[in-house]
Order: structure tokens, then C-alpha cells, then sequence
């Protein structure tokens, strides 16, 4: 019972410094720079190193574990969920990844995709059931969804991240950067309802088995690792083990052992399709801006929860227009990294669309005052202004 | 043997030279005059004018000190592009090193003599520039090496095959429908053949650290632009007859020190806020002008008549190609790259414009929502809709935006007139009525 305390009070202090250090970090790059988007650089740096290292740098840091996929202190995050172990990490729907060593939050595509396979609550780890787990990880995507939008793909995601420093690196090779057509984006919308009910019904008939007892696919090395459908062409899981590999958290012939088939088909960490996928994402986002976020399906998932239906009313993060002020001149569509039109294409009000990553970068860019603005709640944070004033 | 084709060419016809020095000299005595009439009304109106109000004073003269500027460095080997319009991509003129002067006329004379070749149900604007340079009055005009023309209007479109008997015109042909999809790569080619032949005419090649200069220049004086506009928007610091002449003189003045000089003015007027120091009572009424451009000096007739006026008006605002429009719209880029700038040039010359030569499924409702706009955040009390005769863009128009206006309770006046002198009688009982209507209101 001390034990528990001791640990939780410890948890508690470490993430209050990780926070009070973060919080000063972002107060001074605010005072230091006038750009919103080199104040989201920062804040997507900090999330990176909170989500990826931040158990590693702290008191925690100890020897690595044995079995990889768990992060060191997964447990002592999510330790206590109505009194129950919860021992894959607090769900955060970015790409968090559960594979990456170290990690402090989990990817919800992960956690869908393997509470959705029952098998998985054998294991001696859990106490809670599989119903349980998944109502957990769908209830705080549906809460963060509501509360923060697609504002983490923005701000927190780190594989936005990785598309951002392509583009600034792009931009500082002078290159110009390709667009896409809207119709082809459009598409690419679409497709990402499509991937997700493909992942979640292919996790479904792979776990038949235990829910009803029927074998629908007899059970092979080969699909051993299919149980979790997506993650085997996710593009941001190769590049995070690979990262945490060559900083050292992680062992890479260990990860490379974890494979079955000619040329690595299938595989815990690293699959050769992974690396596939990680690589055309990696060339098109360097021409094409946040070329991934157009076809996420974690995307589609918070979009789910904050931009439609009865969601979109109560999510608390919009962007909104004031018509009078707009003139129409077309800096907010030509600025965008996904490429949004509606900012520009509706007449006024809430222009949050399913599709906007919630960077603001329009709102920075805008040269009229107030005309668009973020809201929190109803309540205005951040408004276009004359920016001709700030370039002194 | 010429052939009868041929012998149509030339609109404009030949003239004697006594004839022409003799109307140039008699037209810019008059000029020259009214240029002197107008800045000492406007001294007159505004005891303790700002001190930087004189560089502008100065500036205003067409026929001083810029002029002369202008042949020397012509002489030196600079060259002159003259644009009849503010959809030309000024920041290409400046990034090639060559001087962007407006050459749209104001001259009320020599829209007399524009009379000789086309019927005066034509637009004025038109006629005066034909007149102006039928007997070289225009000192811009003169100047100028080539003239990029944007065929904005039906006037403007001909005008070019005018103008082109004495100079090479560069046509720019505006798509007329904003909202369709093609729209901007259309106009985008048009900023590109334009582009290369100021490259081909200066010989300097437009790449993108020169182009990023000259954005970067037009934005620090869209800076100061707005800065003098802002200034307007609370109790009245600058007549409106003094700021428009600030605005009007950016069209020809070298934009740099154009920048400078309006920033100083500010500076100063921002002093003057401070102390209260008002450059007229703060219940006059607070007019808004919009309609067609009202080009210096003859066209200061409308607000010379507002400004001195019993009771008196000020004008806070303009929705007019001539003021308020002229450098209000920043070049906004993305990424430096000569696209992105190419781009945003294009954008911000065409879709952040509220020329009625526009239309799109909603109509120009830029147009509207820039009135309803500045309505707000001018604290307008009323507006004065000003229409040349002949100008048919703007009074088709008109209808629309008076029913708007009537749903937002503000009352307008339509007045229009004509490239005369002979209507300011009548035209002041006009405007006084309506001024008087507004101060009527106020009390209420």
C-alpha cells in the first residue's frame, strides 16, 4: 500500500516538473518568437519528448526491459483505472506508438485493434476484461476527440512532426512544393473512413476465434502477427522503433528477430510493407505538405468524434470566419498544409472541417483583423491580425 | 498605297503642333491651378496641418519635383511602366528595377477633348486620358515606356487601342468570374506574360530575391497604409481629403520614401490623438465614399464640397480603386519560393479586389462585405455613392448595395456627376441636404 502511494506520489512530481518545464519552454519560445508556427515547432518538440522519452530522461529511466513493447513504466502511468491494472498506457490519439520503447501514451489504433481480439485478456497482465479495456480507449478518444480535436495532429502528433521538418526542409532547399488536386483529396478523405472500417472488421474476423469459437482463418505463423491489422502497414511505427534503435532505447537485431516470412511480410516491430508505406510517405510529404494527414485514419477517428454529428456542437476547439471581413483573397487556402478549401470556400461562422489539422496556420497568415479566429469553449484565443505590425 | 484598313488604324487624330502646345499650356496653367486651389482649401480646413503634411503637398504637383525625378533617372537608363489600373503587379515593376507610375487622368480639360473622338456618353476617366495624351499633358503618361493595361472595363479595353497609336500597351485581360476553378491559373499566365515582357524591356531578370525585396517593400508601405487608415477609424485626427491625397500619391511617388514620409505623418497624428488635438469636431458627421476612382487634382471637387460644406462632413473611409483599395490588400507568401510568390501576387490583385468588373455566383459580394466592413469599423453615419456618368459598372451596381445599406439602417446618397466643373452649384445643395439629413439623425 506505501509502495503504491510512494510510486503514485512520484509519478505525480515528475509529471508536474515534466509540465511546469514544458509550460516554461513554451512561455519563453512565445516571448522569443512572433510566428505561431515556430511556437507549434516547439510544442511539437516538446510533445515528442514527453511522449517518447519523457519516462526515459525522468526518474524511471532504468535498465531496459526485457520484453521491448512495454514501455518502462507503461504501468505506473496507467496503473489504476477504476482499480483495475491497466498496463498499456494512457490512449492519446496521436501516433503515440505502442511498439516505440519508453513510450508515455499509447496510440488508440493500437488499442482498438487488439481489445477488439478478446484472446488478448488471457494474458497475465490484465485483470480487465477486454470489453473493459476497449470502452476505456474508445471513451478517451471520444473525450479527447471533444476536447482537443484534430488539434493533436497539429500540435502533438509526433509523425506531424516528422512531415513538418520535411517541409522545412523543403523550404529551406527552396524547393517548391506540389498540390494536390481537390478532387484527389477528396478522395483521400474518404479512403480514411475505409481504412478504418477495414482495420476494425479484419481485427474482428482474426479474433473470431475466441469470440465465437469459429476459426475463420486457421491460425498461422503467418498471421500470428495480423491480429493487429493495421500497425503491419502503419508508417509512423517503423520510423519511431528505428529512431528509439539508433538513439539506443531500443535493440534493433531484437526487433528484426520479431519477423516471419520472405523479406520480412509480416513482424512485431518491423514489417518490409512498414518500411514501404514509410518510405512513398516520407518522399511525397517532403513535396507534398502533411501529405499523411490527409489519409490518416487516427485522423478520421478524432474527426469522427469532433466533427460530426452531435459531436460538432460540443467540441470545444473551432475555427471560425466573420464574412464581412474576408475579401476573398485566398491567402488561407493557398497556406494550408493539408490543403483545406472550406476556410476559404464557406461564407462565415464555424469552418472546422473534418480535414483541418488545426495548425492555425491560416489564422497567422490572414492579413485581416479578427476575421478568423480560434475559439476555445466560445471563447476567441487567437485572432488574425495585421501582421504587416509584427515584421519590425 | 495604304490600304483602307490601314488608314483606319489610328484613332487619335493628327494635330497641329501649335495647337497641341497651346491647349497643353492652357491646360496645365488650369492644372496646375486647381492642384494650388485644392491644397490651400485643405490648409484652410485644417489649422496647425502637420508639417509632414508639406511633402505630400509637394508631391501632389504632377508637374514638379517627382517629374523631374522621374527624367533623371529615365536618363540614367531606368525605365518607366505606366499602369492604367491597380490590378497591375507592381512589386514585378519594382523587383525588374523599372518605376510603376499611374497614368489614369483626372483632368476635367482635357476630358473636353477626349469629346473630339468618342461620344461623351463614355466614361470621363477614359475621354480625360485620351485628352491628356492627345496633347502630351500627362507627364506620367509621357514617361512611360510601356503602359500595362488590365481591360477591367469596356472604356479600359479600348482605351488600350487608343493609347497603343503612341505607345506600347501591355493588355492584361482579368478572368471576370472570381469563383470559377480555372480562374487564377488563368490569371496567372496573364501575370506571367507580363512578367516577361518587363523582363524584356528593362533587360534585368525578375528572380526571387528581387521579387522578395520588392514584396517585402510594398509591404512595409501596406504597412503604413493601413497605419494612416486605422488612424482614421476613431475621432477625426486627419481630414479625409488629406489622407486621400497621402493614399493618391503612393500611385506615382517612389514607394520607399513614399513609406517613410507616411509613417513620419503618422507618427505625428498619433501625437496629435494623444493630446486631443482634433483636425475638426468630433460629431461631424462621419462619411464614406465609394463608387469610381476620383483621381487627383479635378476630382477633389467631391470632397472639397463634403469637407466645407454647412453642415460639415468628413470622409473616414473609401471603398474606391483611387484610396482605401489602392494598398490596403498585403502580398501574403508562404514559402519564398518564386511560385509561392508568384502565386500570392496573383491573389492579391485579383481576388482580394472589389472592382465591380467582377462577378461570381453571389455576385460581387466582396464588394459588399468590404462596405459592410468598413460600415462597422469606420463608425460610418452615412454614404455617399459617387458615379461618373458613363462609369456603368458602378451604377448597376448601385442597387444592390442600397438595399444592403437599407437593411443595415445607413443612409446613401447617390450623387452623380460628370468630368465638369459647372455642377458644383447644384451639387452642393445636393450634398449639403444630405449631410444636413445626417447630422439630423445623429441628434436623435
Amino acid at each position: 500500500m506505501l509502495e503504491i502511494i510512494a510510486e503514485s506520489l512520484l509519478v505525480i512530481i515528475t509529471l508536474a516538473l515534466i509540465i511546469a518545464g514544458s509550460l516554461a519552454i513554451v512561455i519563453w519560445v512565445r516571448n522569443n518568437t512572433r510566428k505561431l508556427s515556430t511556437l507549434r515547432l516547439f510544442v511539437q518538440i516538446v510533445a515528442v519528448v514527453l511522449i517518447f522519452l519523457g519516462l526515459i530522461i525522468g526518474p524511471f529511466g532504468q535498465e531496459k526491459w526485457e520484453y521491448l513493447g512495454t514501455a518502462p513504466k507503461d504501468i505506473a502511468i496507467g496503473k489504476e483505472i477504476f482499480g483495475r491494472p491497466y498496463p498499456d498506457g494512457l490512449t492519446v490519439p496521436t501516433f503515440s506508438c505502442y511498439y516505440a520503447s519508453g513510450r508515455t501514451a499509447t496510440c488508440v489504433v493500437w488499442q482498438l485493434q487488439s481489445y477488439l481480439f478478446p484472446d488478448f485478456g488471457t494474458s497475465s497482465v490484465y485483470a480487465t476484461t477486454g470489453v473493459e479495456r476497449l470502452a476505456i480507449a474508445a471513451g478517451l478518444l471520444i473525450v479527447m476527440s471533444i476536447i482537443f480535436g484534430r488539434f493533436l495532429c497539429g500540435w502533438i502528433c509526433p509523425f506531424g512532426l516528422y512531415m513538418d521538418l520535411l517541409t522545412r526542409l523543403r523550404k529551406a532547399l527552396k524547393i517548391k512544393h506540389w498540390t494536390l488536386s481537390d478532387r484527389t483529396n477528396e478522395a483521400l478523405r474518404q479512403a480514411r473512413y475505409l481504412i478504418i472500417a477495414a482495420f476494425l472488421i479484419l481485427s474482428v474476423i482474426l479474433g473470431m476465434r475466441a469470440i465465437a469459437g469459429v476459426e475463420l482463418i486457421s491460425e498461422t505463423e503467418l498471421g500470428r502477427y495480423l491480429e493487429i491489422p493495421f500497425c503491419q502497414v502503419c508508417p509512423a511505427k517503423p520510423l519511431f522503433v528505428l529512431v528509439e534503435g539508433a538513439l539506443g532505447f531500443m535493440d534493433v537485431d531484437y526487433m528484426m528477430s520479431q519477423t516471419i516470412g520472405d523479406f520480412a511480410l509480416t513482424g512485431w516491430y518491423l514489417t518490409s510493407i512498414n518500411i514501404i508505406v514509410l518510405s512513398v510517405v516520407t518522399g511525397g510529404s517532403f513535396m507534398i505538405r502533411r501529405l499523411w494527414c490527409r489519409i490518416c485514419p487516427l485522423g478520421g477517428l478524432i474527426a469522427i468524434f469532433s466533427r460530426f454529428g452531435p459531436f460538432k456542437k460540443i467540441s470545444l476547439i473551432k475555427l471560425t470566419k466573420v464574412e464581412e471581413k474576408c475579401t476573398k483573397c485566398g491567402i488561407c487556402k493557398r497556406v494550408c498544409p493539408p490543403q483545406v478549401t472550406e476556410v476559404y470556400d464557406e461564407k462565415g461562422g464555424d469552418v472546422t472541417v473534418s480535414s483541418c489539422i488545426l495548425c492555425f496556420r491560416c489564422v497567422e497568415m490572414c492579413p485581416y483583423e479578427d476575421c478568423l479566429k480560434v475559439e476555445v469553449a466560445g471563447k476567441p484565443i487567437y485572432k488574425s491580425k495585421n501582421w504587416l505590425k509584427e515584421e519590425e | 498605297m495604304a490600304s483602307e484598313i490601314e488608314k483606319g488604324t489610328k484613332y487619335i487624330p493628327e494635330m497641329s503642333k501649335s495647337e497641341i502646345d497651346d491647349l497643353n499650356k492652357s491646360m496645365k496653367t488650369s492644372s496646375l491651378k486647381v492642384i494650388e486651389d485644392n491644397i490651400e482649401k485643405m490648409k484652410k480646413a485644417w489649422k496647425n496641418r502637420p508639417k509632414a503634411m508639406e511633402y505630400f503637398d509637394e508631391i501632389s504637383n504632377l508637374f514638379g519635383k517627382r517629374q523631374e525625378e522621374i527624367k533623371q533617372q529615365k536618363a540614367a537608363g531606368k525605365k518607366v511602366i505606366g499602369y492604367s489600373c491597380i490590378f497591375a503587379p507592381i512589386e514585378m515593376i519594382i523587383a525588374a528595377e523599372a518605376i510603376p507610375v499611374r497614368v489614369g487622368s483626372g483632368w476635367y480639360d482635357s476630358a473636353k477633348l477626349g469629346d473630339r473622338i468618342m461620344p461623351v456618353e463614355v466614361c470621363p476617366v477614359i475621354r480625360s486620358t485620351v485628352g491628356a495624351q492627345m496633347v502630351n499633358l500627362s507627364p506620367f503618361l509621357e514617361l512611360s515606356d510601356a503602359i500595362v493595361m488590365p481591360l477591367t472595363c469596356d472604356g479600359r479595353t479600348k482605351l488600350s487601342e487608343m493609347l497603343a497609336d503612341h505607345k506600347p500597351i501591355w493588355r492584361m485581360n482579368p478572368p471576370r468570374v472570381k469563383d470559377d476553378p480555372h480562374t487564377l491559373s488563368m490569371w496567372k499566365q496573364e501575370i506571367m506574360v507580363i512578367k516577361e515582357k518587363i523582363e524584356k524591356l528593362t533587360g534585368n531578370k525578375i528572380d526571387r530575391k528581387n521579387l522578395k525585396a520588392a514584396i517585402e517593400k510594398m509591404q512595409q508601405a501596406t504597412k503604413a497604409f493601413r497605419r494612416l487608415q486605422d488612424l482614421r477609424k476613431g475621432n477625426p485626427v486627419i481630414n479625409g481629403r488629406d489622407a486621400m491625397l497621402v493614399n493618391q500619391t503612393a500611385l506615382w511617388d517612389d514607394i520607399e520614401r513614399w513609406t517613410q514620409k507616411a509613417n513620419e505623418l503618422c507618427d505625428e497624428l498619433e501625437k496629435r490623438l494623444e493630446q486631443k488635438q482634433y483636425s475638426t469636431y468630433p460629431d461631424t458627421p462621419r462619411v464614406m465614399l465609394t463608387g469610381t476612382p476620383m483621381i487627383w487634382p479635378d476630382s477633389w471637387k467631391v470632397p472639397n464640397l463634403i469637407e466645407e460644406s454647412d453642415p460639415q462632413g468628413i470622409v473616414v473611409v473609401d471603398e474606391q480603386c483611387s484610396g482605401d483599395r489602392i494598398l490596403y490588400d498585403p502580398v501574403g507568401v508562404d514559402e519564398w519560393t518564386m511560385s509561392d510568390m508568384i502565386d500570392a501576387i496573383g491573389e492579391r490583385y485579383l481576388m482580394a479586389c472589389t472592382c465591380p468588373c467582377f462577378t461570381s455566383e453571389h455576385g460581387n459580394e466582396d464588394r459588399i462585405n468590404w462596405i459592410i466592413d468598413r460600415i462597422k469599423e469606420y463608425k460610418v453615419d452615412g454614404v455617399i455613392y459617387y458615379v461618373v456618368r458613363g462609369c456603368i459598372l458602378y451604377a448597376m451596381e448601385y442597387q444592390r448595395i442600397k438595399n444592403v445599406l437599407d437593411a443595415m439602417n445607413i443612409p446613401v446618397y447617390y450623387l452623380d456627376t460628370e468630368y465638369t466643373r459647372e455642377d458644383v452649384g447644384q451639387m452642393k445643395t445636393r450634398v449639403e441636404a444630405f449631410l444636413e439629413m445626417l447630422e439630423a439623425r445623429m441628434d436623435i
